[in-house]
């Protein structure tokens, strides 16, 4: 594929930013440690070794306890079997992941639900939260479930906002007029109080939540696509192409909208951030994901209640949340930066 | 005309906002409102003539000869004589309260215990260590005679009772009381109810200004209590009772036969800065001198603040800004307050569990066998199988609550010996779960039955609190095969939620009263789950039956032959028959298994500075919290001697003590 000299230049400045470039690759990097958390951080073991076959439990259906000569039908409890067949000794194995909890195990069956401070021995590296549940792992899949919300929120809105915003631009007149209004209606619903009625009728899951928040996010994004429009229509270029009869969504969509580019790419990782921030601050609400999910608003809100008692819950999700914000502001500054068209301007 | 009107115009313009400031002033304030002139007396008067055979009067001499007069002098006296009176008694409440009517709108909140359940004085008070078998000793009345053949109490009210403004309590406030709880004005449909004509009670007999009877409906076992615990109505006070009751006296302190008042002034000021309400004591407060009533209510003043979070108001505990705190949560007494805490083995702050003998909260899973699966018994009493609350008490509440074994715990006598709620076992469970249908694990190791359909269930609850809890059930009941969609609703949504009978399971309890029998018809009569629960013949289902919402029968039971029993019990005039029908009921609804008994809280703990005292046995065995009964006073002595050693190095001999001499042992499994 070749790229856009243009675009090139820009992807060079970036690189050459250092602190945004690196902030990207450790975004990215988590990202992906994110995708495969289950090899890293899990109560399904890795490899089974039963005699003589070899089990991998990580993904697919979960295996009961009979299949491996245990006396319960539900999922094998993988942390005990790798104990019983040390005992055994008749040469079956099993590998756990590093990590061996998941983030929604209760990992002091019988004991007390209190807070318990890091544990090495346990692997408990962060410590565990006052459900007796692994913080580390519940900081990751977290992550995850923050991150997917992120990405859905910035698609649908930048779906929504970018192409409603191309058509009141390129239209303008009535068309554009009506849904401007629209969009000043709408955008004063207070958000806060419908999120606060859907979670008080029915659980929220990610994928009303994804639809409230991006139902009230979307009109923002419009104002910057209409003026870009309308600053393009303007231009001999598309005069050119409706002269040549080319359709109109062919005119907004393969004309303009590449032209617009850099005002999407500059949002972007602001939108993330702020998606991030939207979804922690509702589950402290408590008008987030159902109980048990793991997320990030949960544990601070649970952080702030324990602060006396047990600091750590706090501090790993407060850390957390600020180092991945705080990465994807450097990449978001650097990408600004990179398409900012200042660069080229001289002034005399 | 124009110029002259103009200037009227600016005026009216000028005028404005000032009137929109002042409307606004006048919303917010509402007693500076001037009410139109009402006089309730001709409707009262109409009232008592319309129902002629409730609102009877005779004279003094048609008073029978030769009644049982009682004052139960033989009861031991409550509280202790050593209590001084003095000081000030420091609380706590979560929110400003929204009135200070005793009924209507409103006014079930949890400061009405400071106005009414737990200040004001009664006919008579069921004593609270139970010498005997649910025995009154007076308060507002001298003297009185129960007979049984005519289902009368004749009640003598005691000269000295008076209102907190000086009047006397007298006949007249209880046939009012009767008036205001039948009339529509207050907004009370229960009161309406309970109290309306022929209900609970058949008639109120006038004698004299001190000297009536009431004739209770039905002759219950509990029928000299249930006249007994009428709390009047001061009469004077209410001359302007109106429609607009719920405005009018929305602000209004009413006179109360109790210790405590709310001064004019004080209730000006609190109701302009909303954060805290002082009650003093009356000086001369009728009762002072009265067995039972004398060694109690010793502080001088109340001061409740509003302080909504519980981590700060037990900051300001430790900060010695407040008295006492609950410690019943396991967390506030063993990781924030523990035993080796500085300020506990220093002295300054003590500590005391007491354990109570009182019916108990109906904790548990209440599953709503009209929804889908639900309404299967298999399903059921899998689900009964499948809920681990030994694991939830050992490890949520840290091994000390005790598991619930019947609907109605703690009723003595009354509750059934031989019912054990079923453990936790996930193989019979699983069982259970195959006859119904759900065979064989799916991938995720959830239960499907040939249709496909997962066994999953919403289990929702308004507690926050009790997140815990629902984590739990939910991971052990995976282990049958049963999930569980856990839904935390804050407290009212939830309440809506299972009051329309839209919950599958709900976590949830009802509170219940310390009575001499439990109640259940408002739980499991029929009538209370469907519009017209069966067909003609009274005993087949009716297929298009709709629930009925806003009833407490969460569970949907309807059950012909359950409801015969119900209607039995409640007619029930002999305590033995009424237990022999309970048991049944029980073994009816444990089979019916839509109740997973869930829990139990055996004791109340609480952690108080030094200079609270107590008498020397701490508190009754029906005392549900320490300050229920107000037995405690302060020792300004020792509160001269604490304050200011906080921060300092000074000790005093600790005290963390446990009273359970009342104590009953949980039952054995």
């Amino acid at each position: 594929m070749r790229l856009n000299p243009l675009t090139v230049k820009k992807i060079q400045r970036f690189r050459s930013i250092k602190r945004g470039y690196y902030s990207l690759l450790l975004v990215i990097g988590l990202l992906v440690f994110a995708a495969i958390a289950e090899l890293f951080i899990n109560n399904r073991a890795l490899i089974v070794s039963y005699e003589g076959s070899w089990r991998f439990p990580t993904y697919g259906a979960m295996i009961p306890g009979t299949e491996f000569g245990l006396d319960y039908s539900h999922e094998t409890n993988y942390r005990e079997l790798r104990e019983i067949f040390r005992e055994e000794g008749a040469g079956n194995w099993v590998i756990m992941p590093i990590v061996p909890w998941s983030p929604v195990e209760n990992a002091f069956r019988g004991e007390s639900m209190i807070p318990r401070p890091p544990d090495f021995a346990r692997r408990h590296f962060l410590g565990t939260d006052r459900e007796n549940r692994d913080i580390l792992s519940r900081l990751v899949y977290g992550f995850r479930n923050a991150m997917i919300f992120a990405f859905g929120f910035m698609f649908f809105v930048y779906l929504i906002g970018t192409t409603l915003g191309c058509l009141m631009g390129y239209f303008g007149g009535t068309f554009d007029l009506i849904v401007q209004r629209f969009i000043e209606i709408w955008s004063n619903v207070p958000f806060l109080y419908v999120v606060i009625i859907v979670a008080s009728v029915v659980t929220p899951t990610l994928g009303i939540l994804l639809a409230i928040t991006v139902l009230f996010a979307w009109t923002g994004m419009t104002y910057y696509m209409r003026t870009n429009t309308l600053k393009e229509k303007a231009r001999d270029y598309t005069a050119a192409a409706q002269v040549l009869g080319a359709s109109t969504p062919r005119i907004i969509f393969l004309h303009i909208l590449p032209n617009t580019i850099a005002t999407l790419v500059t949002f972007m990782p602001f939108t993330m951030a702020s998606a991030i921030t939207a979804i922690t601050a509702l589950d402290f609400l408590g008008f987030g994901l159902p109980r048990p999910t793991p997320s990030w608003g949960e544990m601070l809100q649970q952080g702030t209640q324990t602060m006396v008692i047990a600091p750590w819950i706090v501090t790993s999700a407060f850390s957390a949340i600020v180092i991945v914000l705080i990465l994807i502001t450097f990449v978001g500054e650097a990408v600004r930066e990179a398409f900012d068209p200042k660069k080229f301007t001289v002034y005399e | 005309m124009i110029p002259v009107r103009l200037p009227h115009a600016r005026l009216l313009m000028a005028g404005l906002p000032a009137l929109v400031l002042v409307f606004l002033a006048g919303c917010s304030c509402s007693t500076q409102t001037t009410w139109p002139e009402e006089d309730i007396t001709e409707e009262e008067l109409a009232h008592y003539a319309a129902n002629p055979d409730f609102f009877v009067y005779k004279t003094i001499d048609d008073l029978p000869a030769d009644l049982p007069w009682t004052r139960n002098d033989h009861l031991p006296e409550i509280g202790s004589p050593k209590a001084i009176r003095g000081g000030t008694y420091r609380a706590r409440i979560q929110d400003f309260p929204r009135t200070l009517r005793l009924y209507g709108p409103d006014s079930n909140s949890s400061f009405r215990p400071f106005l009414l359940d737990d200040i004001a004085i009664r006919l008579g008070h069921l004593h609270p260590n139970n010498p005997g078998d649910h025995e009154y000793y007076p308060g507002l009345a001298l003297e009185w005679a129960p007979d049984p053949d005519t289902r009368t109490v004749y009640i003598r009210l005691d000269p000295k009772a008076r209102w907190s403004d000086g009047k006397p309590v007298t006949t007249e406030d209880f046939f009012f009381m009767f008036f205001m709880f039948q009339s529509p004005h207050i907004r009370a449909p229960w009161y309406n109810n309970y109290y309306g004509v022929g209900v609970t009670y058949d008639r109120i007999i006038h004698y004299d200004e001190r000297t009536f009877a009431i004739t209770m409906a039905q002759l219950r076992p509990d029928f000299v209590g249930r006249v007994l615990n009428l709390v009047p109505l001061p009469r004077h006070f209410f001359r302007e009772l109106g429609p607009d009751y719920v405005q009018r006296f929305n602000w209004r302190f009413a006179p109360t036969t109790g210790a405590y008042i709310l001064t004019p002034e004080e209730l000006e000021r609190s109701r302009r800065n909303r954060g805290r309400i002082t009650f003093v004591r009356q000086e001369d407060w009728w009762a002072n001198d009265k067995p039972n009533l004398r060694y109690r209510f010793n502080p001088d003043r109340i001061r409740i603040r509003v302080i909504r979070d519980t981590p700060k108001a037990f900051e300001l505990f430790l900060a010695g800004e407040m008295d006492m705190f609950g410690m019943n949560q396991a967390e506030f007494n063993f990781d924030r307050l523990p035993d080796h805490h500085p300020l506990v083995e220093r002295g300054l702050i003590h500590k005391a569990t007491f354990y109570n003998d009182v019916p108990r909260p109906t904790w548990g899973l209440w599953i709503n066998s009209a929804r889908p699966h639900l309404d299967n018994n298999d399903v059921r009493i899998g689900i009964n199988y499948a809920a681990n609350w030994d694991l939830v008490i050992q490890q949520f509440f840290r091994g000390e609550f005790f598991r619930m074994q019947t609907t109605a715990d703690g009723y003595g006598s009354m509750t059934h010996p031989g019912i054990r709620a079923r453990p936790f076992d996930p193989n019979r469970a699983m069982e259970h779960f195959a006859r119904a249908g759900f065979t064989r694990r799916g991938p995720d190791g959830i239960l499907v039955n040939e249709a496909g359909q997962r066994l999953s269930f919403n289990l929702s609850t308004g507690s926050e609190a009790l997140a815990g809890v629902l984590t739990i059930l939910r991971e052990e009941a995976r282990k049958a095969g049963l999930d569980f969609r856990i839904e935390i609703l804050d407290a009212s949504s939830n309440w809506r939620k299972v009051q329309e009978k839209n919950h599958d399971i709900a976590l949830s309890a009802f509170g219940v009263s310390v009575e001499m029998f439990p109640r259940y018809w408002e739980t499991y009569h029929s009538s209370n789950a469907f519009d017209v629960p069966f067909l003609e013949d009274g005993v087949t289902p009716n297929p298009d039956r709709r629930p009925r919402e806003q009833t407490n029968n969460l569970e949907s039971i309807a059950i012909a032959e359950l409801d015969a029993l119900i209607e039995r019990y409640d007619r029930s005039e002999s305590l033995d028959e009424m237990r022999e029908l309970a048991f049944k009921m029980e073994e009816i609804l444990h089979e019916h298994a839509s109740f997973v008994p869930g829990f139990y809280m055996p004791f109340f703990r609480t952690a108080y500075w030094r200079w609270v005292q107590w008498p020397d046995d701490f508190n009754v065995r029906f005392a549900r919290d320490p300050v229920e009964m107000w037995l405690f006073w302060f020792d300004e002595e020792k509160h001269e001697e604490t304050r200011g050693t906080r921060r300092g190095s000074e000790t005093f001999p600790p005290s963390v003590r446990i009273f359970d001499h009342w104590a009953v042992p949980p039952r054995e499994k």
